[in-house]
């Protein structure tokens, strides 16, 4: 008994000891969950390096559509560079009569088509004329009316403007 | 007298011969393992940017096309460079209003909500208003105005081309 005893506080004083982690885990669970819930709820915009969006209170509506950057120096559409810009304005050589970018079409159309071919084999699918700008708070109008007047020509006249909404 | 136990490896051991106990300790050091890789990758692409959405049209196709009875007037509100805005109105009622830049230089919005709120009063019908802006206004100007123009007339036509 007395041996016993003895053991028993020897073990209790020796430097193992098991941490306890289950309410670790419970926070895991908790920030697991919020994430996944911010990731599901949110439109998936997520804006270039060094790009400014404009600020405004605004729809938090889930928005998913073709996507179409517009930075001080390209314009990117699904996160691939399509034209370049200089000061956030097209090169003049890039521009037709109605203001719109040669190169900027050249991209829609391709979309465009894309959209059309899945269309043509899956009766589900519907043309969609949903286009999300996201743009920085910089850039002048007459580069935005460029834009706008490209994705018109090109079908997409549905316009979504990314902002960030203020605190 | 031997202790028996299951043999089923450190959770199940101890318990009575033949039948063993339910007491046993999750091993929840891998699931945290998977929750720290799932957590760190949320965290490293999640943008914590709260993102809202501004619907345009295009006032090329008309705010007829919007709405199936075309309104009796027509509203345009244009930017211009020196902060002041014009403010047009056609159809059953012509008229222009030019709104002057504030003393302190930036666009008079409560003069354009007060203009806008006059013209929905006369038009209680009119709901969609096209916005237009000279070349070198920036984006976020436009974004500003449409945001206090949604408040009278929700529905904004982008125009100017």
């Amino acid at each position: 008994m007395f041996k016993k005893k003895m053991f028993g506080k020897r073990s209790a004083m020796s430097g193992e000891m098991e941490l306890q982690i289950t309410s670790m885990a419970d926070i895991f669970t908790i920030l697991l969950v919020f994430l996944l819930k911010s990731y599901a709820t949110g439109i998936s915009v997520n804006p270039p390096k060094g790009m400014m969006l404009p600020s405004a209170q605004a729809a938090d509506t889930q928005v998913e559509a073709l996507k179409l950057e517009v930075t001080e120096n390209s314009i990117s559409v699904e996160g691939q560079p399509i034209a370049t810009l200089t000061k956030f304005q097209f090169d003049t050589a890039d521009l037709l009569g109605n203001h719109a970018s040669k190169s900027l079409g050249a991209s829609l159309e391709k979309e465009r088509k894309r959209q059309i071919l899945i269309a043509q084999g899956n009766a589900d699918v519907k043309i969609d004329p949903k286009i999300i700008i996201i743009a920085d708070q910089r850039v002048p109008y007459t580069t935005i009316k460029s834009i706008l007047a490209t994705a018109a020509v090109n079908g997409y006249t549905d316009f979504k403007l990314a902002v960030v909404k203020p605190e | 007298m031997s202790s028996g136990g299951g043999g089923f490896g450190g959770g199940f051991g101890g318990g009575h011969r033949g039948t063993p106990h339910q007491d046993f300790e999750l091993n929840l050091a891998s699931i945290i393992d998977c929750f720290t890789v799932l957590i760190a990758f949320m965290l490293a692409t999640a943008s914590f940017l709260s993102i809202g959405i501004f619907d345009a049209g295009v006032a090329a196709a008309g705010a007829q096309q919007a709405s199936a009875t075309p309104p009796p007037v027509h509203v345009a509100v244009e930017l211009r460079k020196d902060f002041s805005v014009e403010v047009k109105i056609q159809g059953k009622e012509n008229r222009t209003w030019t709104l002057a830049a504030t003393k302190d230089g930036s666009w008079d919005y409560p003069a354009l909500t007060a203009q806008l709120e006059d013209i929905k009063k006369r038009w209680p019908e009119l709901s969609a208003t096209t916005l237009q802006a000279q070349d070198l206004v920036e984006y976020n100007h436009v974004i500003k105005t449409m945001e206090v123009t949604k408040k009278t007339l929700p529905l904004i036509l982008l125009g100017g081309f």
